[in-house]
């Protein structure tokens, strides 16, 4: 039992996905083309992507409330940027705009001991007027025809953006689970005194993991602009809550200190699965909502038996 | 320890029945007194006139030309001019119109985020002798005067274009809509599926935009395009969501007609670049401009208006109609039809 | 001795920021807003706003409990609407009056469920409520079929738009009302102490007998409760229950007001008044900026900068008192 629950953390989600599969498979003839796949695929990854931002602040035992703001305020400054400066350089500039919010971020945390819920909200407003302030409030279209190559074009019939959060993931996973780095930042999010007096630089590390936040959004602001192809300060409403759905659903610890970058991937396209198969039997809009609801609550709730199962193993003294 | 409980338990009981008798005893008060016919109070001096402004948003392009045609009017009438923007949220639209009141403006305009949400505020304004005019949108209870768009009729345009280009009614349409909280101009969706269906057409997809934005409306035709693999034309019920599906239809490199919503500056530019087939042009402009003078007409002229309803019409625009219907609308507005900068 | 007399001297500071600080910048707000915008210092400007606030701050009253122990509600946004949207169809057949307490008695129902899953499920407060907070809102949604309900009764529309002695906006009443026994249960009871000893150390409080679980049903059943009577002041000065439009950000607004309050999202000790306070601020910063005719994108940028102001401020007290984080 105890072997089972350890594989049901690893794969819990996934398992979700192969039972909406065959549903959907049943369900309609049209989901198991290729196209429809990495249809879904594609839209999973835009909250995937910032999830593993969100992975690493929720592990570090912080938040991020600020990420639909700064994927428009990249938005934003790609639309003004390209056009002058080119495209490689406007999204350099644009994604390090957006790190530095990331830093504010950290350091604001930090320095001033202000709650993360209360900063990220605060920024994710404050950015939110810059961008709007910056764009003078108009969406701004961009006729640089080759920048739609990022988020629109394929490559060996799989689109750009699964490459992009294939790399990401690379990264992110390498970063959080080899590296001293990510090891700090669980040891800071399990419990901070003691990675304190243990001489980790506690700071730095929250530091780096709000800039890399932030560097994620910028990322999936980037994808977006260039599919819309036209910079709008007014992004992504809304997209915060479902990155946080994402995280939690693919099984990062909200009491900080355990990350799952697999599990957000998956939990990115389930999502994206529950919106296409709820769409294609036409389910009203209301129950789209309920239904994401619903399923939050039963992964949580699978999730809380399986750790009181655990804890009763452990104190009758059953090796976990 | 037992006779605290009861205490809390006593100051809680006495309270709620003060509560209860009190707001009884008030409501019954108030309703004797409730029922007061409007009294406007005219003027004679434009300079002594403030119009105050409660608007949706200032985020989306639609309503940053209603705010232009307010602002425009009420300098060309010589009025003072307080906007507050509601930031999307209904109390906060009420809490705005109570505080105009509060300022003793002379009239209001009122582009609301929930119309079935300014009874009461609406109330207190006229009570307090302040005319309302509604820009669009809608309105619960008596106003002034009510400005409205014809949003089915525009949705029942988009129809009839996707028939005339298409000529076959096999071929399945699509419709992305608009989220359930925004009634009004949810007509649109309404008039559409009405009049596909009456021409013998299919509406196969018709799903909600989740994010109202263009990278939302990019998502939705990526579902259309899965659910519906030959949909031939689509119709998206916003300006911003309209460029976004039409950007998908271009990267999914399908011969898809769409048609958007609103003529937004970036509709214009999208159908120059050829990637949009129609829109469904608004007249945001006049009818914040008209709102005032309306206005003005009941301040200062001492006309009369009770629950005038001002229909405001609406217009199919192609890429053939298309430079003529923007000079006409440079010359009418001062405004450019596509984006400046 | 200069030390001495220096720390003794911050200590005073301390306490007395901590205990003035807020109401100080509230009072500030207000003066700049006097002089900035005519007619914002009349006595019906000032009172509307202060009813207007009532509608934050009512919730903020029972989320300060919640935070004290620990936990968190982001579902009372969904929750305002769907008691709001309930409470008001059941007027024409249960009258106004009952519709008034079939609200607050669903609203404290929710907030009992929210507090059963958070305890007997473990599930963390913050994501139990947001699964509730798509639940609570899509079931609003089904069941009016999205159509607002439009609230006539004289005796509802009191609790919003109902003038005691024809000047002071009923709300107000209400908000005094709920402080009060707020502070009865906080301060002179047990059950205070109990949510003081579970937010500080819940593995302590139940050592030593305290049935923590109870006590966080508790807190979530209140703070049903307080939303339920901020639903009906709000349903009934919009003059209509809307199931997608009421509540939006409700709970970033009151959440916020509580922090801003000094009550520390870790749990422990709280501070009512300082959440009134804050709520204040809140309402009557968007009020007054609009007014002001700020641009409104600078309004969003002034607000968020004011956030993070007010709550680096309260860190101040810490800091003069000595007293880390």
């Amino acid at each position: 039992m105890v072997r089972f629950l350890k594989l049901y953390e690893k794969i819990g989600i996934f398992i979700l996905i192969v039972l909406a599969s065959i549903f959907l498979g049943i369900a309609t003839p049209n989901f198991l083309k290729t196209d429809t796949i990495l249809n879904i695929i594609t839209q999973g990854t835009y909250g995937a992507i910032v999830g593993f931002g969100m992975v690493l602040a929720i592990t570090s035992g912080g938040f991020d409330l600020s990420v639909d703001a700064v994927v428009a305020l990249t938005s934003v400054f790609l639309s003004i940027l390209i056009p002058n400066i080119g495209i490689p350089s406007a999204i350099i500039i644009s994604i390090l705009i957006s790190c530095f919010i990331g830093f504010l971020n950290g350091v604001i945390i930090t320095k001033f001991g202000v709650n993360p819920l209360i900063t990220t909200l605060s920024m994710a407003t404050i950015v939110r007027g810059v961008a709007l302030l910056i764009a003078n409030g108009k969406q701004i279209p961009i006729s640089v025809t080759k920048f739609t190559v990022i988020g629109t074009s394929k490559f060996l019939g799989v689109p750009i953006p699964i490459y992009i959060m294939v790399v990401l993931f690379i990264i992110f996973y390498l970063l959080l689970y080899q590296t001293p780095l990510g090891r700090h930042i669980s040891a800071v999010g399990s419990n901070e005194n003691a990675a304190r007096i243990s001489g980790l630089n506690v700071v730095f590390i929250k530091i780096i993991v709000y800039v890399l936040v932030a560097f994620t959004a910028s990322i999936n602001g980037v994808i977006r602009t260039s599919q819309a192809m036209i910079g709008i300060p007014s992004m992504a409403p809304g997209f915060t809550l479902l990155v946080i759905t994402i995280t939690i659903l693919g099984g990062t610890s909200l009491s900080g200190g355990k990350g799952n970058l697999v599990g957000a991937v998956f939990a990115g396209i389930f999502i994206s699965m529950v919106y296409y198969g709820l769409n294609l039997i036409k389910v009203q809009y209301f129950y789209q909502l309920l239904s994401v609801g619903l399923i939050l609550i039963f992964a949580l709730f699978v999730d809380g038996l399986r750790q009181r199962y655990l804890e009763a193993a452990r104190i009758k003294g059953i090796k976990v | 320890m037992q006779k605290r409980y009861l205490k809390i338990m006593l100051v809680t009981l006495v309270c709620t029945a003060l509560i209860l008798t009190l707001s009884f005893l008030g409501c019954k008060k108030e309703e004797a007194a409730g029922g007061a016919s409007m009294q406007v109070k005219t003027y004679k001096d434009p300079s002594e006139i403030t119009i105050g402004f409660s608007l949706w948003t200032m985020q989306f392009t639609f309503f940053q030309n209603v705010e232009k045609g307010v602002k425009d009017a009420c300098k060309d009438f010589g009025f003072k001019y307080v906007m507050i923007d509601q930031n999307s949220d209904a109390t906060k639209m009420v809490q705005d119109i109570n505080a105009l009141v509060g300022q003793k403006v002379s009239g209001i305009v009122i582009t609301p985020v929930d119309p079935g949400a300014i009874g009461p505020a609406v109330e207190n304004a006229r009570k307090n002798g302040i005319p309302v005019v509604c820009a669009d949108i809608g309105k619960s209870g008596p106003v002034n005067a009510l400005l409205i768009s014809d949003n089915f009729k525009g949705g029942q345009l988009a129809a009839e274009f996707l028939a005339g280009k298409l000529n076959d009614t096999s071929k399945p349409l699509g419709l992305g809509n608009l989220l359930p909280q925004w009634t009004y101009a949810r007509q649109r969706g309404e008039g559409f599926l009405a009049k596909a269906m009456e021409l013998g057409y299919n509406v196969a997809a018709n799903i909600i935009v989740q994010n109202p934005s263009a990278e939302g409306g990019y998502d939705t035709m990526q579902q259309i395009l899965s659910a519906v693999p030959d949909v031939a034309g689509v119709f998206f019920c916003s300006g911003r969501e309209a460029v976004g599906a039409a950007q998908a239809i271009q990267a999914s490199g399908k011969n898809i007609l769409s048609v958007g919503y609103n003529g937004d500056p970036e509709e214009f530019q999208a159908m120059k670049d050829g990637i949009l087939n129609a829109t469904v042009l608004q007249q945001p402009y006049y009818i914040g401009y008209r709102s005032v003078e309306i206005l003005k007409e009941i301040l200062l002229d001492g006309k009369f208006y009770e629950n005038v309803e001002v229909p405001v019409d609406v217009k199919l625009v192609t890429p053939e109609n298309m430079d003529e219907i923007a000079a006409e609308i440079l010359e009418k507005t001062g405004n450019s039809a596509f984006p400046t900068e | 001795m200069d030390e001495l007399r220096s720390r003794q001297l911050k200590q005073k500071l301390g306490l007395f920021w901590g205990n003035f600080g807020l109401p100080l910048i509230f009072i500030l707000i207000v003066i700049v807003f006097s002089i900035t915008s005519p007619n914002f210092a009349t006595s019906y400007n000032l009172l509307s706003n202060f009813g207007f606030a009532s509608y934050v701050g009512i919730a903020a009253i029972g989320m300060t409990f919640v935070i004290m122990t620990g936990n968190f509600d982001i579902s009372i946004g969904s929750m305002l609407a769907l008691v709001g949207v309930l409470g008001s169809s059941f007027i024409p057949k249960i009258g106004g009056v009952g519709g008034v307490l079939s609200t607050v008695a669903i609203a404290s129902f929710l907030g009992f469920i929210n507090g059963i899953f958070v305890t007997k499920l473990r599930i963390p407060a913050f994501i139990t409520t947001l699964g509730m907070l798509y639940v609570f809102r899509s079931l609003a949604y089904i069941y009016t079929n999205n159509v607002p309900v439009y609230i006539s009764d004289r005796f509802w529309l009191y609790f919003g738009n109902g003038k005691l002695f024809g000047v002071i906006p009923f709300p107000i009443l209400l908000m005094v009302i709920c402080y009060l026994v707020a502070y009865l249960i906080l301060r002179k009871s047990p059950v205070g102490r109990y949510i003081i000893a579970v937010g500080t150390n819940a593995k302590a409080a139940a050592l030593s007998g305290i049935n923590v679980d109870n006590i966080k049903i508790l807190v979530f059943t209140l703070l049903g409760l307080f939303v339920g009577i901020a639903s009906i002041v709000n349903s009934a000065n919009l003059g209509a229950a809307n199931p997608g439009l009421m509540g939006q950000n409700y709970e970033f607004q009151v959440i916020t007001a509580v922090v801003l309050g000094g009550t520390a999202l870790s749990g422990g000790n709280g501070s009512l008044g300082g959440s009134l306070v804050a709520a204040l601020i809140v309402t009557f910063l968007g009020n007054g900026m609009g007014l002001m005719q700020v641009n409104s994108y600078w309004q969003l940028v002034a607000t968020g900068l004011v956030m993070i102001f007010a709550v680096s401020l309260n860190k101040l007290k810490f800091y003069l008192l000595g007293q880390g984080e």
